[in-house]
């Protein structure tokens, strides 16, 4: 286990940051840390940056070889970014082959504007150079706010690319406001919701427990007899038409569904052409557990 | 690069150097030249009115520099300072140089260096200057006493540097450290007005070029000179403490 934290809280004041938050990120995993604004993710990652000090709870880390990406990086303006990138090299560990810092550079995608000055860097260059300075050490844990919130969508690819990379080599925990990016690289995630981790465990977990009794049935035209017929079932609550070639049945449960839908369509005479359960993603699963 | 690499560069990259060199170097050439000259420039905007002044001598071109330098020269140092020194000012920054250091010392050792070095430097190059100047327009000086003049007014330059960095330990902004620093370093002359304090404190160092320069004794400084190393050493002390408990 590379963090476990018990009962970690952080308070300003009279207002809970950090609300007994349990938290168990296993080493190597790619953890997903997500929640609405103010849920507290910048707090716990700066909690577990040591760059503030919790109120109450304690936790343990398995390194002390961390490194920390803020979601807006900012450097002294006047270096290149070769410069920064070799400057984290050298506060991280001197043993680090210097070749590394080009490696890196290529990988962020900055290579071409290395010998810069950063002052001249957009958002989203700034946030690259910065994935690039703190993967030069090569630490065990690597903690990133919201790490492609200025990218743009090549750029979201190539630093969810890089941080899937990571994978096995290092642990990472991001946070992350857009879910399609948990989804795609996380192995694991957690909920916060006003500083409290509402939910932890397997992304899988969290979207089958999810799992609303939905199907998405393609039919040939027209789907509106076979709606007519089926509306008429007792255990099939909605039947929405998606597009012209599609619906959405909606049933009281799953076990009823997977039991008796293609007997229901068969009955209804329906040119089925293919047949899927809906599959709930983050964002919906992810609405429903915050509200 | 690394941390002590960095200031340099700051330093230079940023052009601070020529801010700081500049002044002490302008208040070097034009001390003695206005202590030389200061009744004819009096006489010619005065309307005919004769002014009576004792014949300069060479000590009063290097006291004009002296407090010069101890104003405006402070004032140019401390900003430049509390600009390297205020490392959290930007808190990104901070976080970048915090997770990957082990101790907060690490971050502070090079920037109070090479500040103090710089600020040093270019008191001496101004204190050279005024030096030259002083003794072509106006007679020889001791250069011992100048010597140990000049190393003394490093020594609560220094001081100053050190205070500026204890204050960038509680404060965020570049502007407050240097406003509050300042302020710091101008209550040591209010307090030391009473003579037994004053010879005691850091600033008694600032006039010692001017004193030494006409005869006085370095051994009047020691205690000023002890007090200044211990104010040094606890300045920075607590510029690591304070530093330490700050959250990003």
């Amino acid at each position: 286990m590379m963090i476990r934290t018990d009962g970690l809280s952080k308070a300003y004041g009279a207002t809970a940051a950090l609300d007994h938050v349990d938290l168990n990120v296993e080493s190597g995993s790619v953890y997903g840390l997500v929640g609405p604004n103010g849920a507290g993710k910048t707090t716990l990652l700066g909690v577990l940056a040591s760059l503030r000090a919790a109120t109450g709870g304690s936790m343990q880390i398995g390194t002390d070889h961390i490194a920390v990406l803020p979601d807006t990086p900012h450097f002294d303006p006047w270096l290149s970014g070769r410069e920064v990138v070799d400057l984290a090299r050298t506060l991280g560990s001197s043993s680090t082959d210097p070749s590394r810092v080009d490696e890196l550079l290529e990988l962020s995608g900055i290579a071409d504007a290395a010998d810069r000055a950063v002052g001249g860097y957009s958002r989203g260059m700034l946030q690259r150079l910065g994935l690039a300075a703190t993967l030069v050490g090569d630490p065990d844990l690597v903690l990133l706010d919201e790490p492609c919130s200025a990218l743009d969508p090549l750029g979201r690819r190539e630093v969810l690319d890089l941080i899937a990379r990571l994978r096995g080599a290092a642990t990472v925990v991001f946070s992350s406001h857009i879910l399609a990016d948990v989804q795609e690289v996380c192995d694991t995630v957690g909920i916060l919701r006003q500083g409290s981790l509402i939910f932890e465990g397997p992304l899988q977990d969290l979207l089958v427990g999810s799992a609303v009794p939905r199907y998405l049935v393609r039919l040939r035209a027209p789907l509106d007899p076979v709606v007519a017929e089926l509306r008429k079932v007792d255990w099939i609550q909605a039947v929405d038409i998606v597009d012209p070639e599609q619906i959405r049945v909606t049933a009281v449960s799953l076990d009823v569904a997977e039991r008796h839908l293609v007997r229901a369509l068969a009955s209804a005479d329906a040119p089925v052409v293919s047949l899927a359960p809906e599959a709930p993603s983050l964002e919906d699963v992810f609405l429903e557990v915050v509200r | 690069m690394n941390l002590w690499r960095l200031e340099w560069v700051r330093l230079f990259r940023t052009k601070r150097w020529i801010a700081l060199l500049g002044v002490y170097l302008f208040f070097g050439l034009v001390g003695p030249l206005s202590a030389r000259y200061i009744r004819e420039i009096l006489e010619s905007f005065g309307g005919g009115v004769q002014v009576v002044l004792e014949d300069p001598v060479a000590a009063d071109g290097i006291a004009s520099y002296v407090s010069n330098a101890a104003q405006i020269g402070l004032l140019v140092s401390v900003g430049i300072a509390a600009a390297a020194l205020t490392f959290d000012a930007k808190p990104q920054m901070g976080i970048f140089l915090r997770t990957r250091i082990a101790r907060v010392w690490d971050i502070i050792a090079p920037r109070f260096v090479v500040m103090a070095t710089a600020v040093a430097v270019a008191f001496t190059a101004g204190s050279i200057a005024a030096l030259y100047e002083s003794t072509v327009l106006m007679g020889s000086l001791p250069f011992a006493g100048w010597l140990a003049g000049t190393i003394l007014g490093c020594l609560y330059l220094a001081f100053a540097v050190a205070v500026v960095a204890a204050v960038a330990g509680r404060s965020q902004s570049v502007l407050v450290t240097a406003i509050v620093s300042i302020g710091v370093l101008l209550l040591f002359p209010l307090i030391g007005i009473a003579p037994q304090i004053g010879e005691w404190l850091p600033s008694y160092l600032v006039g010692a070029v001017d004193t030494l320069v006409r005869g006085g004794e370095i051994s009047e400084y020691w205690r000023a000179v002890g007090v200044t190393l211990a104010l040094t050493a606890g300045s920075l002390w607590l510029a690591v403490r304070w530093a330490e408990r700050r959250e990003l």
